[in-house]
């Protein structure tokens, strides 16, 4: 049995160095000692004392009350929990909080779910002995934040919030001031939360155990009819949320504890950004464009308009005039409709999706390497690591979750490799920042192997065991010169040499990456070369290692598991392939095209030359998002049809011919698959909004009205026809998904894969790849006369085009999109902080507000595009990765002048 | 405490250190201004946030401390003394009322009147001599007696520097665990009031596998009635530098770090002059001797927090974190100073090295008493005819101590506060009782604690005294625990009010909070308070007795 110690008397079995607090739970449940300070996400802290218990060597000896929370067992050690005496003094403990805690609880917003009130009912508090004296109770609430409030009357100083914010989120704006009695929460220099440096998590208000923190959707009040546990719609950390709802609406959302995934933490969009789902800007009805105005239609009018038009088309022009964009915001199962939709019911391989847009490259470079384009590691690794190396990526913005596990590794100081031409939140932090110009990744990947390589780091018997390709690879990389790398890239070739050093010498390392590696023309590249890091160094196929892309979009990695992409189907089987063709038709019991089909990037090509008449787009704003504006509007002018299934009027549905209304999130089942690999479910948390069908609904509808006998939308029967066909889904069920999913690949059994290539990879061996650096046509064609590089990136507050956050209290957050440019530049173009800057490049120009950072190096600029009012993709360009097609969106030569125009307004 | 700003702090190392930092930038007008704390977060990656919570704990620092210029003693010496009144008024003359601060014992409790002016303390008569003084042409005329009773350990003179530090260069030639286990035979206690077994400490920092280690002297001698670590550091300091060299070299740490109370300048100045003379002599840096061990000191003055006393707050207030206690486990030992294995020691016990080493463990060991060995210092206060700092080998009677070196009471005196504020109040009843060693006070229901001795008059008001306890502690609460925060603070209320109206105490509420304070919080501040404040209900039960409400 091990070690042992008693609890009451009774002999219990323990866990080495474990708390009394934990070993007592363990054993008697999460209730059966009272605490106040203690929190399940939270280091240990010992201030409430209430959870003391009495402690004594031998049986009824001498006892000593010992706080639970942090005082390790002693082995054969006696503990009392409920002894007189340890009854009295947290009955004692509690009485003197009292004396400074307003007596309101049946007007406080926390009623009936606040820690101190269940905590002194349990311990029998009657009377408050104590004559008055100095309290704390004058504090008044400060509501000047959108989502967050504080009201520290409430606050009984247990340091929870100021934990949360600093173990947890790693923001450091909570802390205590002030010593003794007088102590007291501060926001940085004792600020409101709006004035504050808050991110907003809300990590503070779920880790409050009164309401002395809390968010004006009063989260942690008990008024709600029922709760729902689904998944964020924003990014592909997959945080699993639980939705209050009353009388049918959502009124707050907090995040579970016992999430494998977020473990009781979330963002701002995830736990606040939901009030776009009852927006009055929701798209309620189906518009059919007619005189050139979108005007309201029944559904059936709009189906029968489609359907007409589209075996129109499809009988004049043939199928391939057709063609099918999906949505990695949608579910697997609204993915796989589409797909099947444009295969089998118009039967054209022109189907492709938005990872075409960001990790294309990935799941192409991944493949070729290892012959599986997914993360090859879980996010959980990151407890077992010794160093990381982060490229190209902002994960503190744009995966704030694993963004917030990524900061406190690099704040504990371990080595930490931020490669990015931005000075980030995390670059901040880390080790080694290697601030490279931007489009010289294939150089900087270069320079570390390299390294590797002449420091004789790399693990020979992994590579002799289970690579291959690597002695012409090591040939290539010895032949480059160092010195003209360094002025490439415009990083220190010592510098790289020490990150280099570090990522081989550690015994575990992981790399992240994100769009700064894919959304270039060497892209697929760059992938290849960090699973060459990989591969040299030996870090794949165990824990705490490998190569993990941060998905952008919440479902990214399940539009393409379902086959969005024209060369691969649902489970990624080559559709250009007979036998695989053969095996499709069988499982969609109807023809299925061979033919090749079109990229996005094609696609347009393909429409503004008039062989495309058609397109189908799920939930996807071509016209802000992607790049190069005017030839997007172009193509969506060329076509005779656009159907465009959306919850918002986006810039694209100006060009609409039909716009149907589709259901949010929050008002559908199915599934989404995160970054790593994480099939969740995502459950309807109230009726769709009147008016609108959810996606895959729409599919289904469709694919009935042109004749294909397809079943309503149903999360569990899709599932099971998906399970069918994709391989990795084999043991995938609606109802074996549980609370926390499965990650593929899931087995007939049901058991799932927290790491891929622990013994083989996919391919067999994993294959070295060499490339030269190139520079990128943008810069050789237009770098004289546009000398300056913008490239583009993510803020914390808002989602991509901003659809969703723009309509929630995000905008009070963060109001525009602002230019990044260095002092040195603005000086040179007498640009002062707020003007307004013209940036122009060979395809238009743009203004936008200046905002003076050394954040990026002089002749960098960067900013985002989450608002339409700037419209920056008129700037960029049609460059896209020479293999995947993925447009070139983070190098963009431009000029840049302080605006004569109409914007000359100072900030 | 926050292992992140632990971390953020220590990638400066010690050269540039964020608590130095915020005392520097406060230094013009008594407080940082927010544009300075500004720079100095982004520069340590720190929120904003922490620097301000840091700087509001300490009295030197926090926005209430502008534009002070001088401080009266406040603790408990100069109190029962009763000098401090007279001083004020003196001060007035000088200085308005919101240039006049306060300071919790400035270590002159051997002839009271004490205040600090423009970098340095006065007392006794040095009030009398003001105009001189604030004329930057005098200094301070404070005198007391040394004496010893048994063997000289500490108070023995030690010569010239270079010969004396021959102990040092001798054992650098040895294996420190030879020397650990001299320390061991040696059976040295902790001097700073707990008494845990000193080589216990080192083995255990010594036994960490990180490469860096501190070995940090808790020079932050805040108990009001001592100034024994005062009177080492100013008459002694070698005697410290080598048992921390000699510590650094038994457990392979790399740098020394002295924190010395603010309310100690002239200690400050002694040592940092003591760590100059050893650089002259080369024995810091890289490689000392060729022996392969290297060692550097680093001196931080403090700010004014009795709280940093603590070894676990110490620590934080080093890093610049707020000074508030952590929890163990982890010891110091494991993760310390900047997350880093450290020993945390203080003065006395520390200085008590060169000796051990010089003369062996056994040697030590057959001084005092089998569990308390060797000498301890004991610092009287003014009611002493003799006051002063004495030595006595552990055992030696109190009386002895009270009679043969501080030749007796000046006054009459009703009780001692012995071993600092969280000391046991000791009736002169109980004196034949006692003997200098932890175990004869313990056994007793007192504490030896750092041998302080602060005497109560005859006609001194107990019910005063209790009052000025729970106010001190009050005040220098951390404020993370629940019961000391709240408690001392509900505690002063209440005698306040039943010594200043008509409101009786309740005896059963203050059981309970005196009940709460001692076995629920989280370090010996709150935890120690009662234990002076049942001994004056014990044994003063008579004088306290109208406060109470009838049963």
């Amino acid at each position: 049995m091990g070690k042992t110690a008693y609890i009451n008397d009774k002999l219990y079995s323990l866990q080495e160095g474990e708390t009394i607090l934990n070993f007592v739970r363990r054993h008697y449940g999460k209730d059966f000692v009272p605490t106040l300070c203690d929190a399940p996400n939270l280091d240990p802290y010992g201030a409430c004392r209430v959870c003391s218990v009495d402690v004594a060597l031998v049986k009824d000896g001498p006892a000593k009350a010992q706080a639970s929370c942090h005082t390790p067992v002693m082995p054969g050690s006696y503990i009392y929990t409920d002894s007189e005496r340890i009854q009295r003094l947290r009955r004692n403990i509690v009485e003197l909080v009292l004396t400074d805690h307003p007596l309101d609880c049946l007007t406080c917003e926390v009623n009936n779910n606040c820690e101190l009130q269940t905590v002194a009912a349990r311990v029998g508090i009657r009377d408050v002995r104590y004559p008055a004296g100095k309290n704390h109770l004058h504090y008044e609430k400060d509501k000047s934040h959108p989502y967050m409030t504080s009201d520290f009357s409430k606050c009984i100083n247990c340091a929870r919030c100021v934990r949360a914010c600093d173990e947890v989120q790693g923001e450091l704006v909570l802390s205590m001031a002030g010593r003794g009695f007088d102590s007291h929460i501060i926001k940085s220099f004792n600020n409101t939360f709006f004035e504050s440096d808050c991110v907003s998590c809300g990590a503070c208000a779920q880790a409050c155990p009164t309401s002395a923190i809390s968010d004006v959707f009063e989260s942690k009040s008990v008024v709600a009819d029922k709760k729902v546990r689904t998944i964020c719609t924003y990014c592909g950390v997959g945080c699993n949320l639980e939705v209050a709802v009353v009388n049918g609406k959502v009124k707050s959302i907090q995040a579970p504890y016992d999430a494998e995934v977020n473990q009781g933490h979330t963002c701002l969009k995830g736990r606040f950004a939901f009030s776009f789902y009852n927006h009055p800007d929701r798209l309620r009805t189906p518009q059919i464009r007619r005189n050139g105005k979108l005007e309201p239609a029944t559904w059936d009018e709009a189906y029968d308009y489609i359907a007409g038009r589209l075996s129109d088309i499809k009988a004049r022009f043939g199928p391939d005039a057709i063609a099918g964009i999906s949505s990695a915001r949608c579910t697997n199962e609204e993915n796989y409709l589409m797909q099947k939709f444009i295969r089998a019911v118009i039967g054209t391989n022109n189907i492709d999706a938005c990872a075409r847009v960001c990790h294309s490259p990935t799941a192409l470079g991944m493949q070729r390497a290892f012959g599986t384009g997914a993360a090859t590691n879980s996010i959980v690794d990151l407890k077992y690591t010794d160093c990381i190396m982060v490229i190209g990526a902002n994960p503190t913005d744009a995966h704030p979750v694993t963004g917030a596990k990524l900061k406190q590794f690099a704040m504990k100081g371990k080595p930490t490799i931020v490669i990015d031409p931005r000075r980030t939140e995390l670059a901040r932090y880390a080790t080694h920042h290697l601030q490279l110009r931007p489009g010289t990744n294939v150089a900087m990947m270069n320079m570390l192997l390299y390294y590797i390589i002449t420091e004789g780091l790399e693990a020979k018997e992994f590579i002799e065991q289970r690579t291959e390709g690597y002695e012409s690879f090591k040939e290539q990389i010895l032949k480059l010169k160092m010195e003209e790398l360094e002025r490439i890239t415009g990083v220190d070739r010592h510098l790289a040499r020490a990150a280099a050093i570090d990522y081989a010498k550690a015994p575990n390392a992981m790399s992240f990456h994100g769009l700064g590696v894919t959304e270039h023309s060497q892209g697929s590249y760059t992938v290849m070369l960090i699973s060459d890091l990989a591969m040299i160094t030996g870090n794949i196929g165990r824990r705490g290692v490998g190569v993990n892309p941060l998905r952008g979009q919440n479902n990214v990695q399940g539009a393409a598991d379902m086959g969005c992409q024209p060369h691969q189907g649902a489970g990624y089987l080559n559709s250009y392939d007979p036998e695989i063709n053969r095996m499709y038709e069988e499982f969609y019991k109807v023809k299925i095209p061979m033919g090749k089909g079109l990229k996005i990037p094609e696609m347009y090509d393909a429409s503004i030359e008039g062989k495309l008449k058609a397109m189908w787009l799920m939930g996807e704003d071509l016209v802000q998002t992607d790049p190069n504006t005017n030839l997007v509007v172009k193509a969506m002018q060329s076509l005779d049809l656009l159907v465009v299934q959306e919850i918002f009027h986006t810039e694209t549905c100006n060009y609409a011919h039909v716009v149907l209304p589709a259901s949010s999130f929050l008002e559908k089942d199915g599934t989404f698959t995160n970054g790593e690999r994480r099939i969740q479910k995502v459950q309807a948390v109230v009726e769709p909004l009147e008016g609108t069908k959810p996606d895959g609904q729409i599919m289904a509808d469709i694919m009935n009205r042109m004749g294909y006998p397809q079943g309503d939308y149903r999360a569990d029967t899709l599932l099971q026809e998906i399970s069918g066909i994709v391989p990795f889904f084999a043991g995938v069920s609606w109802e074996n998904l549980g609370d926390n999913g499965k990650q593929w690949p899931v087995l007939a059994d049901g058991s799932d894969t927290e790491i891929l290539h622990t013994e083989s990879f996919k391919r067999g061996k994993g294959l070295f790849h060499y490339f030269d650096w190139k520079e990128t046509e943008e810069i050789v064609k237009n770098g004289r006369e546009y000398p300056y590089i913008i490239t583009t990136n993510r803020e914390l507050e808002h989602y991509n085009a901003g659809t969703m956050t723009r309509r929630t209290g995000n905008v009070k957050i963060l109001t525009e999109d602002v230019l990044m440019i260095h002092p040195a530049d603005a000086e040179k173009h007498f640009i002062e902080e707020g003007d307004m800057v013209c940036v122009e490049s060979p395809r238009g120009k743009v203004d936008i507000k200046a905002r003076i950072t050394d954040e990026v190096k002089p002749g960098v600029l960067s900013t985002t595009f989450h608002f339409p009012e700037v419209l920056l993709n008129i700037i960029t360009s049609s460059e896209r990765d020479s293999e995947a097609m993925c447009p070139e969106y983070k190098v963009v030569a431009v000029n840049i002048r302080k605006s004569k125009g109409k914007y000359k307004v100072k900030a | 405490m926050s292992k992140n700003l632990s971390e953020l702090s220590g990638r400066k190392g010690l050269d540039k250190n964020l608590f130095e930092e915020l005392g520097r930038v406060a230094a013009a007008t008594g407080t940082p201004s927010l544009e300075d704390l500004d720079k100095i977060r982004d520069e340590f990656l720190m929120g904003k946030s922490n620097v301000y919570g840091s700087v509001s704990f300490y009295d030197f620092l926090r926005p209430e401390n502008q534009g002070k210029k001088v401080y009266v003693c406040n603790g408990s010496a100069c109190r029962t003394a009763g000098t401090q009144e007279a001083l004020t008024a003196k001060l007035r003359k000088h200085f308005s009322t919101q240039e006049i601060g306060e300071m919790c014992c400035l270590g002159r409790c051997h002839e009271n009147s004490a205040f600090h002016t423009m970098g340095h303390n006065y007392s006794g008569r040095d009030a009398d001599n003001l105009d001189t003084i604030l004329e930057k042409k005098g200094t301070t005329a404070e005198k007391y007696q040394v004496g010893n009773t048994g063997t000289p350990v500490l108070t023995a003179p030690y010569g010239p520097v270079d010969t004396y530090y021959s102990v040092f260069r001798e054992a650098l030639k040895k294996d420190p665990l030879q020397l650990l286990a001299e320390l061991k035979d040696s059976g040295l206690r902790g001097r700073g009031g707990a008494g845990f077994p000193m080589a216990f400490k080192l083995e255990s920092c010594r036994n960490a596998s990180d490469p860096l280690k501190f070995i940090v002297c808790n020079a932050d001698e805040g108990d009001p009635g001592a100034y024994s670590d005062r009177y080492i550091m100013e008459e002694r300091p070698h005697a410290l530098l080598m048992g921390m060299l000699l510590a650094g070299y038994i457990t392979g740490a790399r740098y020394g770090v002295v924190y010395i109370r603010g309310e100690y300048p002239e200690s400050v100045e002694t040592i940092n002059a003591a760590i100059e003379a050893l650089q002259a002599l080369k024995l810091l840096g890289e490689n000392i001797d060729g022996s392969g061990f290297s060692f550097d000191f680093k001196v931080i003055k403090a700010q004014g927090a009795y709280i940093c006393g603590e070894e676990t707050a110490l620590l934080s207030s080093i890093e610049g974190q707020r000074p508030e206690v952590r929890v163990r486990p982890p010891y110091p030992t494991q993760q310390g100073l900047f997350n880093k294995p450290t020993v945390v020691n203080n003065v006395e016990t520390l200085a008590n090295l060169p000796y051990i080493l010089q003369y062996g463990g056994n040697a030590y060991a057959a001084i005092g008493t089998a569990r308390s060995t060797g000498t301890k210092l004991i610092s009287l206060d003014g009611h002493f005819n003799k006051p002063g700092i004495y030595e006595a080998d552990m055992g030696t009677p109190l009386r002895k101590v009270i009679d043969d070196c501080g030749g007796g009471f000046r006054v009459p005196v009703k009780a001692m506060h012995i071993g600092g504020p969280l000391g046991g109040l000791v009736p002169v009843s109980c004196i034949d009782q006692l003997t200098i060693d932890f175990d004869s006070f313990a056994r007793e229901g007192f504490l030896l604690g750092h041998a302080s001795v602060v005497c109560i008059p005859e006609e001194y008001p107990l019910i005063d005294y209790l009052e000025h306890l729970f106010r001190f502690t009050a005040h220098e609460s951390c404020g993370k625990c629940f019961p000391c925060r709240i408690g001392s603070t509900r505690g002063y209320e209440m005698i306040e009010k039943a010594r200043n109206s008509d409101y009786k105490l309740d005896r059963t509420l203050l059981n309970d909070l005196l009940e709460t304070l001692e076995s629920g919080s989280l370090c010996a501040l709150g935890g120690g308070l009662p234990l002076p404040v049942k001994n004056a209900l014990k044994y003063f039960e008579a004088e306290l007795n109208p406060y109470f409400s009838k049963p």
